[in-house]
């Protein structure tokens, strides 16, 4: 999970804002992420990945500012 | 009793019980049809024959001795296999994990044996059960009973385990369900699947896909089956902080037939409305069949439904990556192909997607909890669509053509976002033969409703107790 995060327009995400990413791109994110994906194993599930972060985005409208997320933290 | 393998839960529990039939008799009869069967079908990754003849014989001994292990005592089961089996391998359908042998059964393992279930084997699922086809690259992909020659999907990612109950050869499994994988198999199949409440029945032991969405639960042929085995299952379990301490009902008392007055939201738009017309057409037949039965119908809408797909993707690829980071990075050739990618995908959620999603489900579960509070149940189509062929990418549904791993979760998805239970159960067929599944959902801690309705809809109707024609050859 890529922990950086953007906001102020930019989306919720290191990727957050751009329409189309090419697998180079994707390679380097990945890297941060902590995980050495080569950018051919990427550019299979490229165009899935940008539809996949469009949608995440769109949570971005939700009403959610005062939601609180679900969490299941137990103290004992 | 002649189709010892058709018979239900209840039927072999009771006359065990009276000693009209053997446990032995029963395994026995089981492991046949899994010998006769299973070549075809795919069901079983490993089949532990010679250790539920020795349970079979043990639970004849102390019957004749005149001791009851339990509710279950002699019934067959079999597990998906990513419930943990002392001594049994578990794999999770995965060659990652192809020779892992716990030492400890899960949870829900050992209660059922508790009861006096024996355990026939361990049956196949997608991947690490990442994926709603039911596909398997490496155990070989279950096929569908109703239609095994035109290879058609099973449903996942339970599959193995609605195969076996709806072909005969067993008549109770578990599965896991993290995006509808107890209820999609269950609709594909023509079998009764329960997803409990998110936090009814323990996890511990089973082999998380989404720690925050999976579900574990029964899979039969029968509402009755299904209350008789959650009763069995549910209650607390302090290896799993997420149970919880609500005490467990005897919900088989609760399935009176009686449904007079029940108040029931059937979910029209972004559901029956966006299904393939024979589906529409067979849940719409379910309602009217409600109704008859005394059922109050309306109709209600989900504003949010389209929050879902994106919320629950947040939470479950970040979860999933996490449990398999390790080998994502090492073992990336193990895993098959589709499973790998979707695995890849997770690295690019963002710590804030993450926590949108965990609050986008906050906002569902809160709206569905208001649907509800005005209804006993609500209803739905359990699956858009019924059993595609394997390989198929994407479905017609009306004009237009859907992707099909989309469509299968678009309707079981949301209740494991919400944690609300949710139960599958046939409704129809199409004209091609194919199982059409309904989907009743309750309030949270109110399976006991759920599996009222779906039993009065059972007691009314035959869609339940039909036999796939492959499964008829055996």
């Amino acid at each position: 999970m890529i922990l950086l995060a953007c906001s102020g327009g930019l989306g919720a995400g290191i990727l957050g804002g751009m329409n189309t990413i090419d697998a180079e791109t994707l390679r380097r994110a990945a890297r941060l992420a902590g995980f050495d994906f080569a950018a051919s194993d990427l550019e299979p599930i490229r165009s899935a990945i940008e539809r996949a972060l469009q949608a995440l985005e769109r949570l971005e409208a939700l009403p959610l500012a005062s939601v609180e997320p679900v969490t299941q933290y137990r103290m004992v | 009793m002649t189709d010892l393998h058709w018979a239900s839960v209840a039927d072999l529990a009771r006359l065990i019980a009276t000693k009209e039939i053997s446990p032995v008799e029963v395994v026995r009869a089981h492991l046949d049809r899994i010998a006769a069967l299973d070549a075809g079908l795919r069901c079983f990754i490993t089949v532990t024959a010679d250790a539920a003849l020795d349970a079979a014989r043990a639970a004849e001994t102390e019957l004749a001795a005149g001791r009851s292990l339990g509710p279950l005592h002699g019934v067959p089961f079999a597990l998906k296999d990513l419930f943990d089996t002392a001594g049994v391998r578990t794999t999770g359908g995965s060659k990652i994990l192809a020779d892992r042998v716990p030492a400890e059964d899960a949870v829900v393992t050992r209660r059922l044996r508790a009861a006096g279930a024996i355990l026939l084997g361990k049956l196949t699922m997608h991947e690490f059960a990442y994926g709603p086809e039911g596909l398997n690259v490496h155990y070989g992909t279950s096929r569908n009973p109703w239609d095994a020659t035109d290879e058609r999907i099973p449903g996942g990612s339970s599959s193995g385990s609605g195969v076996a109950v709806a072909a005969g050869l067993v008549p109770l499994t578990l599965g896991s369900d993290t995006g509808g994988s107890i209820r999609i198999p269950a609709s594909l199949c023509g079998i009764t699947g329960l997803k409990p409440t998110y936090g009814r029945v323990s996890r511990a032991g089973v082999l998380p896909l989404s720690w925050s969405m999976d579900h574990a639960g029964p899979m039969t042929r029968s509402a009755l089956d299904a209350a008789l085995v959650l009763r069995v299952l549910a209650g607390y379990d302090p290896a799993d902080a997420t149970t919880s301490v609500l005490p467990v009902p005897d919900y088989a008392a609760a399935l009176t037939g009686n449904i007079k007055g029940l108040r029931v939201g059937v979910l029209r738009a972004s559901f029956l409305d966006a299904s393939a017309p024979e589906v529409r057409q067979a849940v719409e037949g379910a309602v009217k069949a409600l109704e008859s039965l005394g059922a109050v119908v309306d109709e209600v809408s989900l504003e949010h439904m389209g929050s879902v797909a994106a919320g629950a993707m947040a939470i479950v690829a970040s979860e999933a990556l996490a449990y398999h980071a390790e080998w994502v990075r090492t073992r990336p050739s193990d895993y098959q192909p589709d499973v790998l990618e979707r695995l890849r995908a997770g690295a690019f959620v963002s710590g804030v997607h993450y926590v949108r999603g965990q609050q986008a489900r906050a906002l569902v579960r809160a709206e569905v909890n208001q649907a509800l509070a005005k209804r006993d149940v609500l209803l739905s189509p359990a699956t858009p669509i019924v059993a595609t062929r394997i390989g198929e990418m994407d479905a017609v549904v009306g004009d237009g053509r859907v992707d099909v791993r989309s469509s299968l979760l678009r309707f079981t998805r949301p209740f494991n976002f919400s944690g609300h239970p949710a139960c599958a159960l046939p409704c129809g067929f199409t004209s091609g033969g194919l199982p059409i599944g309904l989907q009743i959902v309750g309030r949270p801690f109110d399976e006991a409703t759920v599996l009222r309705a779906a039993d009065a809809y059972q007691r009314a109707t035959d869609w339940h107790t039909r036999r796939p024609p492959l499964a008829l050859r055996g």
